[in-house]
């Protein structure tokens, strides 16, 4: 039982780490950069959005449609590391199951650029 | 004989449920309804005569020939000790029941034809008679108690249902329900007594109590606590239920009321046959009264003051029924205390004559009723010998009958009874003779005080009514007559056989009597001044009546103003019904609406179903509100859920 | 090393052929979408036709590919009896309300192919969680059958009703798949194995001691995630308002289809790896089901509108099937089958008369709107009494069989309480449901609705009224499937 969570202690750490660097790294920010905001520093960002504003307001969902889709390719490509490295072991059904999820990722990928989910307007 | 008892009993039956089947349909018009009234007359009287012409054979047949016996038609009800069948026993006495009521049945189902000529219900009404007849029927040839009881509960029925038989009338549906709530008081007893006769012979056939009744005559009984005798405790509870249906003093209230019925049915129920039948059942349960001289004596001492007592109230009486009802009560009385006094058969005699010329007395009653466009009250009447005779002359034979005047029917019956009474030679005998020779004074006077107020003097009706004023239709006519036969000679041609020398012959072991219980032989030997008495103050009766509303018609009033109590108390009946309202009616009315209002609506319905309700509809708003639409509010349950889940579960496992 | 070896894939043939006609479905239909209303319009129709089709076809294969106890995926699915008699249930489910959507969604106008495919990929997420044999398994058909009904849910975009039930089906779909997860990680991380038979070995082995508390509080997570699919009180929340928000013949599909495959897997993870733990899990299952079935009864009263008035209603009939899983035997899970077949048909049948409600141009969903409908269209008030006794178990019906084997389970096992409970709520319930056929038969009527109803809406009303009505008289083959079925688990 210690033995199996025992492996998992690099995930701990790994948390550890991340929320202690983005605590400094926000921290930090704070205290040694200097606060100076000047026109250009203020003005909107290339997305639209001002720069300080209300976490609320609302935006065009538009934003959110190609986020999420391109999270979408971006876990496929995720998940294409350990297949890669690992595709000499799992032999032919490792690649062909690989195949197949490419393939439906690709149905997915046909219909929304067919329906326009990729055009702005 | 078997098949012919039978039909007697049953086709009163068949044509009650004909004419009932008749009453359920609406008729579209006038002459439709008037077929389907004619039908329903045609399919209630046609049986009713024919039971009337068969229960004629029949009673040649026991009376000459002896046949009798018991025809049992089917097992009724066979449960451990208790055996129970449908069975028609058949000897002299039931015989004679029979053969009354069934002829008396007939002859009031035609009269009911012209008099019930206006009504919209004729079918209904026609159904109820024949229903009626077959109870009454049934309840004379019981073979059992039980079957006994079933014709008794069946005659109050109907007599519940002819009393209210006016059913948008308030007071008619009133006096329905005092005749049957008191009648229950009398009928709880009847029951407790059939009980007590089970538990004592474990049986409620008649001819095996009758077989043991000697064995068991000191037996006794342990009733609260105290030990009985037991054959008195059973003939106690079997009388309080002859009290109720025979209304006799005490139970007797409901009786006047009951005339807010029609008055046919006034006629057959509640003077000729029904309300007879608590000396019916007197007489026929004699071999256990015999046994017990407190029961006899209660008997006696109940029958002659309801004699003289209800005999009072006739006289100040105003509503020509209600005079004959209270004449009824008091007849009733006198037929009691004859069995009280062991002279079963002359109470029997009675009960026959009576049946006859108080029909007829009713009947004519409600010839005038119908003369007078519906108008019952005596002081409104007057001067009507003229404008419709024949009904005068019938009214006229009914109440020499009534009133004990020789020839008439009612001379033998009521003379045979007072001097049984004499003969009796005891006490309760004593007081039941002066008693009765009192009331027979007071027959007299109201008999003729009604006589005189509806058919002579000047008319006090106004215009209008006087105008429409007819003598009754040829069908009423006719039972008229019939009827004035039979209260001219019924007791002349009865006498020998009933209570005479035959009488032996005739009655043979349908009546038990004790041979210490002398007093109907001894009757016939009774000094002569005895035997003129009744027929003496009679006559004495009908002059005072004359003196008073011919001779001097301003002494009543005199007399009322005079002695304005007397009169008060009188006219108020003996504040019978005051003191029962007071004492029964009213509290009995506060505790149900106390459990009404309180114990069912409050609590029961209350926590019940109302409160189940509305707990329902509560608990369903408050479940709704959960639902408020809110995101977090779903998730915060959610979690809540999850939370609760989790620490009942480690508290249930520490525990 | 196994992980390279081909897996059984026989037994998952069913759902690979739906996933397969489900993604050639998208691509036929995306590709059709040139042209105007009309042509969608159209295309919609056909392809609801093919979608039909496909799921009988499947459920062809699924009785073809059938046969005793097999496992595919490394022990990660596994197909036996119990697995078909709930695919089955799932399938036919899934095909009534494709059929019933076409009419519907012309008329609101939002009559779109995408439906059939998201209620094909949803089906298959059923039908992998009813065959699922590993937590993992359990989690990913969960998870596919889940984003389905989300988007299904909020498929009428443009109506707010529509989108904030898809919304709140959504983030409380996510929190309780959370919860179902972290319950899952708690097992996996006292006992060590995520596949089911694996987990029995364990708490078989260590059967006399008292399992870790860190299971059960494990096991109570799992139990709240299949709650909120079941839609089992105190986890209920969000079913009214997705019932009420999503397009008619969308909540029938709600209504049965995932409920059955949800209580399917409750049951068989359940009474299969955590089965050695019954007396551990017991409490917590009457719980939910005494909170269901007394929710179900009591707030259904007030509801005005008919299809609020259902979803409480779904909610008291989870909480009589739970009896079933409460009472942990044979006969309760048989029961629990006989059930969910009859609740199928019950339900789809009212949903069929909800979508029957029309007047004029509107689509009617008050439960006052029904007044005198037996003068004004006799069949559909004939066909919606019928479903409204059924499910108040108004005996000879059908509704009245499937309460009878579950409390009849109940009182074998001396759950008394729970028996009585469940009876004292259908007596509550039966008001609601006799209350619509009181307004549908003895209220002044109001305007009459359209007519026709439409023959899909009439042909799944006489399919279902007549199973309804004359289960009584045949009722062995179902009796016996779920005999043989329960069978399987013990």
């Amino acid at each position: 039982m210690d033995a199996m969570l025992l492996e998992y202690l690099p995930i701990l750490i790994f948390l550890g780490l991340a929320t202690a660097i983005s605590a400094i790294a926000v921290g930090a920010s704070f205290i040694i950069a200097r606060q100076r905001p000047d026109s250009a520093k203020a003005s909107a960002y290339e997305c639209g959005f001002d720069v300080f504003d209300d976490a609320r307001g609302k935006f065009d969902v538009r934003f959110y449609l190609v986020a999420i889709l391109f999270i979408i390719f971006d876990l496929e490509v995720a998940f294409l590391f350990p297949w890669a490295i690992t595709l000499g072991k799992i032999g032919v059904f490792g690649f062909w199951s690989m195949m197949v999820f490419l393939a439906v990722l690709t149905v997915g990928f046909i219909y929304e650029w067919k329906v326009g989910a990729l055009e702005w307007e | 004989m078997a098949g012919m008892i039978v039909t007697t009993v049953f086709l009163p039956l068949i044509g009650a449920v004909m004419a009932g089947v008749l009453a359920f349909f609406a008729a579209a018009d006038k002459a439709t309804q008037g077929r389907l009234d004619r039908w329903s007359q045609w399919l209630t009287c046609g049986p009713m005569i024919g039971s009337a012409l068969l229960a004629l054979f029949i009673f040649r047949d026991v009376v000459a020939q002896d046949n009798v016996g018991t025809v049992e038609l089917f097992t009724w009800i066979d449960s451990g000790a208790l055996e129970v069948s449908w069975a028609l026993k058949l000897d002299t006495l039931s015989a004679v029941m029979v053969l009354t009521v069934s002829v008396v049945s007939a002859l009031i189902h035609v009269y009911s034809i012209g008099y019930m000529r206006h009504d919209p219900s004729i079918p209904r009404f026609m159904s109820y008679l024949n229903l009626f007849t077959f109870f009454m029927l049934m309840l004379v040839t019981a073979d059992n108690l039980v079957q006994l009881y079933f014709g008794w509960e069946g005659v109050g029925l109907c007599s519940y249902l002819l009393i209210g038989f006016w059913y948008d009338r308030p007071s008619a549906n009133a006096a329905a329900i005092k005749a049957f709530v008191v009648n229950r008081v009398g009928d709880f007893g009847f029951a407790l007594g059939i009980f007590a006769t089970f538990l004592l012979f474990q049986s409620v056939h008649l001819e095996t109590i009758f077989a043991e009744v000697q064995g068991k005559a000191d037996a006794t009984f342990n009733v609260f606590g105290g030990e009985f005798h037991a054959l008195t405790v059973i003939c106690l509870l079997l009388f309080v239920g002859a009290m109720g249906k025979s209304a006799q003093l005490g139970l007797h209230t409901w009786l006047p009321d009951a005339m807010e019925g029609p008055t046919p049915v006034s006629a057959l129920i509640h003077a000729a046959t029904m309300v007879t039948a608590g000396i019916f059942m007197v007489a026929r349960m004699s071999p256990l009264f015999e046994y017990s001289e407190t029961a006899l004596a209660a008997v006696t001492v109940v029958g002659a003051s309801t004699a003289i007592v209800t005999a009072t109230i006739a006289c100040v009486q105003n509503d020509i029924k209600r005079v004959i009802a209270y004449s009824t009560c008091s007849q009733l009385g006198y037929m009691l205390f004859a069995c009280g006094v062991s002279a079963y058969s002359a109470g029997i005699f009675h009960l026959m004559t009576h049946a006859y010329f108080k029909a007829l007395l009713f009947l004519g009653a409600g010839s005038v009723i119908h003369a007078m466009s519906d108008e019952q009250d005596m002081r409104k009447m007057g001067g009507l010998r003229k404008m419709i005779p024949v009904t005068y002359a019938v009214m006229w034979a009914g109440s020499l009958a009534l009133a004990g005047i020789w020839p008439f029917a009612g001379f033998y019956s009521k003379d045979i009874i007072l001097e049984a009474a004499y003969a009796a030679r005891s006490g309760v005998g004593g007081y039941a003779f002066w008693m009765g020779v009192a009331a027979a004074f007071l027959t007299a006077f109201y008999t003729w005080r009604l006589l005189l107020m509806t058919f002579h003097g000047a008319p006090r009706a106004d215009e209008t009514v006087l105008a429409h004023v007819h003598e009754s239709p040829k069908m009423m006519l006719l039972p008229l007559l019939l009827l004035a036969v039979g209260a001219i000679f019924a007791g002349y041609v009865g006498f020998e056989s009933f209570v005479g020398g035959e009488a032996a012959a005739f009655w043979e072991n349908s009546i038990l009597v004790l041979p210490v219980h002398k007093a109907l032989e001894n009757a016939h030997l009774v000094p002569g001044w005895v035997k003129v008495l009744p027929m003496a103050v009679g006559v004495a009766g009908i002059g005072a009546a004359y003196a008073m509303y011919m001779v001097l018609p301003g002494l009543p009033g005199v007399l009322a103003e005079r002695f304005q109590i007397l009169y008060r108390f009188l006219l108020n009946k003996w504040y019978f019904d005051d003191v029962y309202d007071f004492l029964f009616v009213r509290p009995a009315f506060y505790l149900g609406r106390n459990f009404w209002k309180t114990g069912d609506g409050t609590l029961i319905d209350g926590v019940g179903p109302d409160g189940l309700a509305a707990a329902t509809l509560g608990l369903a708003r408050r479940a709704g509100r959960l639902q408020s639409g809110y995101l977090y509010h779903y998730a915060f349950a959610m979690l809540t859920g999850v939370a609760v889940l989790i620490t009942w579960y480690l508290f249930h496992r520490a525990g | 090393m196994p992980i390279a070896e081909v897996p059984n894939l026989i037994p998952a043939l069913p759902e690979i052929f739906m996933v397969t006609v489900a993604m050639a479905l998208l691509m036929l239909g995306v590709f059709q979408r040139e042209g105007d209303g009309a042509a969608t319009v159209q295309t919609a129709r056909w392809i609801s036709y093919l979608g039909a089709i496909t799921l009988m076809l499947a459920l062809l294969l699924l009785l073809t590919v059938a046969g005793g106890r097999l496992v595919g995926f490394s022990g990660l699915f596994v197909s036996d009896s119990f697995a078909v008699f709930f695919k089955t249930l799932v399938l036919i489910g899934a095909a009534m309300a494709i059929v019933l959507s076409p009419a519907y969604l012309e008329h609101q106008g939002i009559a779109r192919f995408e439906y059939v495919v998201l209620i094909l990929f949803a089906t298959t997420g059923m039908m992998v969680m009813i065959s699922a044999n590993d937590l993992i398994s359990l989690y990913l058909g969960l998870e596919i059958q889940s984003l389905s009904l989300y988007v299904i849910a909020a498929f009428q975009r443009d109506d707010i009703r529509s989108a904030e039930a898809g919304l709140k089906y959504f983030v409380l779909g996510a929190l309780a798949s959370g919860m179902l997860l972290y319950g899952s990680s708690l097992v996996y991380g006292f006992a060590g194995t995520t596949n089911f038979d694996a987990l029995a070995a364990v708490f078989h082995a260590g059967e006399g001691n008292a399992p870790a508390l860190g299971v059960i509080v494990g096991i109570v997570f799992i139990l709240a995630g299949m709650a909120f699919k079941v839609s089992a009180a105190p986890f209920h929340m969000w079913t009214p308002d997705v019932y009420e928000g999503a397009p008619t013949p969308f909540t029938a599909f709600f209504s049965v289809a995932p409920k059955i495959a949800a209580l399917a897997l409750l049951v068989r993870i359940m009474i299969g790896p955590f089965g050695e733990l019954v007396d551990q899990w017991r409490q917590i299952v009457m719980f939910l089901s005494i909170a269901s079935m007394v929710l179900g009864a009591f707030a259904a009263i007030n509801q005005r509108n008919i299809k609020r008035m259902m979803a409480y209603s779904s909610i008291g009939h989870v909480g009589y099937a739970l009896i079933g899983l409460a009472v942990g035997t044979e006969a309760g899970v048989q029961g629990i089958m006989v059930y969910m077949a009859i609740y199928l048909f019950m339900n789809l049948g009212a949903f069929a008369c909800i979508l029957g409600m029309r007047r004029g141009e509107r689509m009617l969903e008050n439960i006052g709107d029904l007044a005198g409908l037996s003068r004004t269209h006799p069949m559909l008030a004939l066909a919606m009494a019928i479903f409204m006794f059924s499910m108040a178990g108004i005996p000879p019906l059908a509704g009245f069989f499937g309460k009878f084997y579950i409390f009849l389970a109940a009182i074998e096992a001396e759950l008394y309480a729970l028996a009585v409970i469940g009876v004292l709520a259908s007596v509550v319930a039966a008001f609601y449901y006799l209350r619509i056929v009181k307004i549908m038969y003895f209220d002044q009527p109001a305007e009459p609705l359209n007519r026709p109803i439409g023959r899909e809406i009439a042909a799944v009303l006489l399919a279902s009224s007549l199973i309804i009505v004359f289960f009584f008289a045949y009722p062995a083959p179902i009796l016996a499937a779920a005999a043989a079925a329960s069978a399987t688990l013990f």
